[in-house]
């Protein structure tokens, strides 16, 4: 919810974050900027207020993964962004600067991952509820 | 496996999340506000635009010696026919300038466009350059009403960012070349530079 409010209130700066992964075919670069801070808005607030707790973590589990991948795919080619996760303002770091704070984000971001799994965990539905499959 | 209430539910949270961004942006302001839609050709290309030769490589003839002084006066620079040391350049959407060329361009009372976002133009751009935030939703309805305005679409305009890597400039040129004008000068190393150099700047949100 912490990283999302910034986002909220700057769509445009948000999307020009977006651009800059070089990642995200054009047409969809403001489509992403507006609509991705509000879900994780909504994602955030259910997981704390325990409504739909599963399904929540689903959600942020899966944007973590498209950010630990976007993340990767840019260090991988060398490519340098301002991660825009907690903040939508470029301040002007030099390429290594950036660099190792994709770095530590990639790491970040597994970690949440897990803490993400933890809830999956925790929410399983007992055996003698599952579905057959 | 995943339930199928499972799934629903998180397809409810993603169609939540999209209503409220729409709401949201059907009510904000214009800084705030964007096309559902963007249009951002090289979004999926990584480097310097292409056409545009790199920053290093002096593309336009030297316009006399750098001047190393503050920019002059208006009307105390030296003669110069600005067409013909910064011809225009109808095959590309924008040339790189040096620094020195700005000062001088400046000097020559040339326009000026911020590329920056309009909050950021308020805390401080070139003096006399008018803003064009190019990652604000009236932008293209901006270019329209430049190209209304019946400025000769030959003469040079100096476009500018934040320096480094950012790209509005690059961006703003193009759309600027998309409505005919050929002869977009991009300051590549913007606002930081030029501040560096001590030279006018105004704040507020007007040039």
């Amino acid at each position: 919810m912490v990283a999302a409010i910034p986002k909220v209130l700057d769509p445009p700066s948000f999307a020009h974050m977006v651009y800059n992964y070089r990642l995200a075919p054009g047409g969809l670069v403001n489509a992403l900027g507006l609509a991705l801070p509000w879900v994780e808005l909504f994602a955030g607030a259910a997981l704390i207020l325990g409504v739909w707790k599963r399904e929540a973590a689903i959600l942020i589990g899966i944007m973590l993964l498209v950010f630990i991948v976007a993340i990767g795919v840019n260090l991988a080619r060398g490519h340098a962004v301002d991660c825009g996760c907690f903040n939508v303002t470029s301040v002007g770091k030099s390429r290594e600067e950036l660099l190792a704070d994709m770095r530590g984000v990639l790491i970040r971001d597994v970690g949440l991952l897990l803490l993400v799994a933890h809830v999956l965990a925790a929410t399983r539905p007992p055996k003698w509820n599952r579905p057959l499959s | 496996m995943i339930r199928g209430s499972t799934v629903a539910r998180v397809i409810a949270l993603i169609v939540l999340g999209a209503g409220a961004a729409a709401i949201s942006n059907l009510t904000a302001s214009t800084e705030r506000k964007l096309a559902w839609i963007g249009s951002y050709p090289r979004a999926l290309e990584i480097g310097a635009p292409e056409g545009t030769p790199p920053a290093a490589t002096p593309t336009v003839a030297p316009a006399s010696p750098a001047p190393a002084t503050p920019v002059p006066a208006p009307g105390g620079a030296p003669e110069m026919d600005v067409s013909k040391t910064f011809p225009p350049h109808p095959d590309k959407a924008s040339v790189e300038i040096e620094p020195a060329d700005v000062e001088l361009l400046y000097g020559r009372r040339t326009l000026f466009l911020d590329a920056r976002r309009s909050s950021v133009y308020a805390e401080g751009h070139i003096a006399g350059a008018r803003t064009f935030p190019v990652w604000e939703s009236d932008i293209d309805a901006r270019v329209k009403s430049l190209y209304e305005e019946g400025l000769d679409q030959q003469a040079p305009i100096v476009v500018y960012c934040s320096g480094g890597d950012c790209e509005d400039s690059h961006m703003l040129a193009e759309k600027l070349y998309m409505v005919g004008f050929d002869n977009i000068l991009i300051y590549k190393d913007g606002f930081p530079d030029w501040q560096k150099r001590g030279l006018p700047v105004n704040r507020g949100a007007n040039p």
